[in-house]
């Protein structure tokens, strides 16, 4: 199996290579919109959401995005990767987001931002109808008890009512930690960054 | 401090103890599960962009699942884009904000988001006065000087390190907050932390603080400091 992760020239990209290939995945970093090939296709994201959606627009990425998902193919976003699957994003005066997901991304309260590590609990069998499209069901871990890295000044609000949503802490229980909706996962942590915690996702979502 | 590709530990701000290759070092980190690593360049008056950009390739092919945090050099729009696609989280500025380069800082937020701007000032009394290192003139200046409206309005995190208590174990000086009208959970301090200076940390709500001593000697130390923080 391989993965096409985008590269639009916004950050961290390596990071999501390491993380890939510590569970032995073959990485292809897309620059170009007809490099993309993979089923599962990864959308980093670190910066500011106008520059970013301007980058997505400009380089075509956008419409391969939209694409992928509606042949069902499966993507993962990633912090901005994710709140730019929204409809609105308040950040920059307000960015059109690309709409996969129902839900709108705002500033968190009191001005300042969430960098922090959060405990991060998951059962497989939470996602009920929702699945995270793994050919391999069995022999996957089915129960996360970790901690996750988060790095964010924006929270991603779900209006996707029947779809799958964790919600990131007590303090920030308005705010989604991860939603999946069919083949579309997104997470506003940073598995990348989330040490054992990642790599055990990573490896469930695969 | 990462010093011509090599690691060190600083001592009062002008000692070095060598401590191998980045890789090294930061592996040895992470299987103490640290929070989050800072990098930082001592980037003095005489730094200059090949130093610089020696110690960010090497940086560039470290491979951890730590957050990372960088800073030191960053002093012009070249160096900024020189940093793009590192495996860093958050970058840190010192001399930028003090001379206030706030252009060189927008730019920054633009590229990696505010929520990536951290804030280090090198902080220490003299002449009972509160003055801050500027890296850039390795000069310091008066704290009165200092923008912080400025720093407030940029920066993510501002981390407050006390030089003359740097190396040391549970000295830093809590007095020295006194001078900064930053929100107490923006605030990161470092230089002479211990489990009881964690400990106040902790009672006084700061966002975090940054262990820089004891690390790479002492496999039990991350452990119990994030007892002494109740984490």
């Amino acid at each position: 199996m391989s993965v096409d992760i985008i590269d639009i020239g916004s950050g961290n990209i390596c990071s999501i290579k390491n993380w890939l290939e510590r569970v032995n995945i073959q990485v292809h970093i897309i620059n170009h919109p007809k490099e993309a090939s993979s089923n599962f296709l990864i959308l980093p994201g670190v910066g500011s959401a106008g520059p970013y959606m301007q980058r997505m627009k400009q380089s075509g990425f956008d419409e391969v995005v939209l694409e992928h998902v509606a042949n069902g193919h499966r993507l993962l976003g990633i912090c901005l990767g994710f709140q730019i699957m929204s409809d609105y994003l308040e950040e920059d005066g307000g960015v059109e987001g690309l709409g996969i997901l129902s839900g709108k991304v705002e500033k968190l309260p009191s001005n300042v931002s969430h960098n922090s590590w959060e405990k991060f609990v998951f059962n497989r069998s939470e996602l009920g109808e929702q699945t995270f499209q793994s050919k391999r069901k069995l022999t996957r871990k089915r129960i996360i008890d970790g901690r996750v890295f988060y790095n964010h000044e924006y929270g991603f609000i779900s209006q996707e009512s029947k779809r799958f949503n964790k919600s990131i802490c007590e303090r920030y229980s308005q705010y989604s930690s991860m939603v999946v909706k069919g083949a579309v996962i997104g997470v506003q942590f940073h598995p990348e960054k989330s040490q054992k915690t990642g790599l055990e996702l990573i490896s469930m979502i695969l | 401090m990462l010093v011509d590709g090599m690691c060190y530990q600083s001592y009062n701000w002008n000692k070095y103890r060598p401590l191998g290759a980045l890789q090294h070092v930061v592996d040895m980190l992470e299987e103490y599960h640290c929070d989050e690593i800072a990098i930082i360049r001592p980037a003095r008056n005489n730094d200059s962009f090949s130093a610089f950009k020696h110690d960010v390739e090497v940086l560039k092919h470290i491979n951890t699942m730590t957050p990372i945090s960088f800073g030191g050099g960053v002093r012009d729009s070249k160096a900024l884009h020189f940093l793009k696609d590192l495996p860093v989280e958050r970058l840190i500025f010192s001399s930028a904000f003090i001379k206030q380069k706030i252009d060189l800082i927008s730019e920054a937020t633009q590229i990696f988001g505010r929520q990536a701007i951290q804030c280090l000032l090198p902080c220490a009394m003299k002449s009972k006065e509160l003055q801050i290192f500027c890296c850039d003139n390795a000069s310091y200046v008066p704290v009165k000087q200092l923008d912080q409206k400025i720093i407030d309005e940029y920066a993510n995190e501002v981390v407050i390190y006390d030089l003359l208590n740097e190396g040391e174990v549970d000295s830093f000086d809590f007095s020295l907050l006194d001078q900064f009208s930053f929100s107490r959970q923006k605030i990161v301090v470092s230089g002479g932390i211990g489990s009881n200076s964690i400990g106040e940390a902790n009672r006084q709500q700061l966002a975090s603080v940054l262990v820089d001593n004891k690390v790479l000697h002492s496999e039990y130390s991350i452990k119990g400091y994030k007892h002494a923080a109740k984490l």
